[in-house]
């Protein structure tokens, strides 16, 4: 069966090709690696951490990862821009968590599990398999769907949506764990 | 009385694939976090299922609007980037050993990740131990920077095939580690569980000596970790506590 949702565009190619050079420490392929892939990476640091210096910070740390590990990225296992997404959530994701907690982003900031449905985002989707996740978020429980989009976009713990659905961690992790797994047969049933 | 679900919440699922999900979708405590990162580099099943999520997910991004970022923050990357001199680097002329040289590995200390890593192949290309060569020794010597999970260097590590010394040299101080425990080193080979190495003092410039046996077949590609253990070392024979530190050995 092949693997959901890869894009392997000339995109891809090209990206995965700058990354071989990056491995070998070509500084100015490192450029234009950084020059098409940046404003995404900010994108989704940004919208995790809101915070506009540690962003910066974060991004900047991210590039360095991404210089030090390019010779460990396996085209076979993701595109050359989820892998470098992928970085930047973590990377941002880390950094929110080792916040104290006073620092957190305060609640009326935060997303609340109440908004956020998929129709907001539709205008903004061109990517086939985007619209595709989003169709199928939007087949999901609203709350499960809303709880799985706070964690992946907004960095929220498990633990802080439970108390703000006021619910125990265990039924919020059901509720999420569920979804996925409703996801991933949606997408992976779609597939031909 | 209603039926809450599990604690754990699984729902039928295996601890891999819930846990794999959670890493991917990030809900985690900080904690969880880093367990699971220390499980990626030892569990290749896992580190499957968490790039299967991951890859599932990834399109999820596209709704994101991207920002451009302003053009001092790849000032910042290339001043960390370009102006090292990679490889053909000019070696510092340290008397005494440059192993000893403290403010070698302080001046690191402030260093990006990058330049630590370069300056210290570097350095291990071109002084290690003099007189002994690699080829004598039977097998080349090894480096690795460790790095907590941020990707800040914490340690850099050296092991000389020769004298069957691991070497130690913190690079920024870590608050991990406290009274009543101890950090111990570990060896993530390919598909195994992680081995100890021992429990290990890493003060600076301090080497340990560790067995032979336990050393064997060490090789380029095997992971370091270090995690903060009781007193004594891990009870069970694999990691208990927090994993400070991991990174990859190469050779020098």
């Amino acid at each position: 069966m092949s693997r959901p949702n890869q894009p392997f565009t000339t995109g891809s190619t090209e990206l995965a090709a700058l990354l071989v050079r990056v491995a070998d420490d070509d500084a100015a392929a490192f450029q234009a690696f950084y020059d098409r892939t940046s404003a995404k990476l900010f994108g989704v640091i940004l919208r995790i951490l809101i915070e506009r210096q540690e962003s910066e910070d974060v991004l900047q740390e991210v590039y360095l990862i991404v210089w030090r590990k390019a010779a460990t990225f396996d085209a076979s296992k993701a595109s050359p821009i989820t892998w470098a997404a992928t970085i930047a959530r973590n990377r941002a994701i880390d950094r929110l968590r080792a916040r104290p907690p006073r620092a957190h982003v305060p609640m009326e900031a935060a997303v609340d599990l109440a908004d956020g449905g998929p129709a907001q985002d539709a205008g903004l989707i061109h990517d086939q398999d985007a619209r595709r996740i989003a169709a199928a978020l939007a087949t999901l429980e609203p709350r499960h769907a809303a709880a799985i989009r706070a964690c992946y976009f907004d960095g929220v713990t498990y633990d802080e949506l439970a108390a703000r659905e006021q619910v125990p961690v265990g039924t919020l992790k059901s509720w999420v764990r569920r979804g996925l797994i409703r996801l991933r047969d949606l997408l992976e049933g779609s597939q031909a | 009385m209603s039926q809450q679900p599990q604690p754990s919440g699984l729902d039928g699922l295996t601890e891999l694939q819930a846990l794999a999900m959670d890493h991917a979708l990030g809900g985690g405590s900080r904690a969880e976090r880093k367990a699971a990162e220390l499980r990626l580099l030892s569990d290749p099943q896992f580190r499957a299922a968490v790039e299967r999520w991951q890859t599932l997910l990834a399109p999820l991004d596209d709704v994101t609007p991207g920002v451009a970022p302003p053009p001092s923050v790849w000032a910042a990357i290339a001043a960390e980037v370009e102006p090292q001199p990679r490889r053909a680097a000019a070696l510092p002329a340290v008397a005494g050993g440059w192993w000893n040289n403290l403010g070698l590995w302080r001046g690191l200390a402030f260093a990006g990740p990058v330049l630590t890593a370069v300056a210290i192949t570097v350095l291990v290309q071109g002084t290690w131990f003099p007189g002994a060569s690699a080829a004598v020794s039977g097998g080349p010597a090894l480096v690795a920077t460790l790095a907590d999970a941020d990707g800040k260097p914490l340690i850099a590590a050296a092991f000389d095939p020769a004298s069957g010394e691991v070497r130690f040299a913190p690079v920024a101080a870590s608050d991990q580690a406290t009274g009543g425990t101890v950090p111990e080193l570990w060896v993530i080979e390919g598909k195994n569980p992680p081995r100890s190495l021992g429990v290990i003092d890493i003060a600076v410039g301090r080497s340990q000596t560790i067995p032979r046996d336990r050393l064997a077949g060490l090789k380029p590609g095997a992971i370091l970790a270090i995690s903060i253990e009781p007193t004594g070392g891990s009870p069970t024979g694999a990691p208990t506590g927090p994993v400070i530190a991991t990174g990859k050995l190469s050779a020098a």
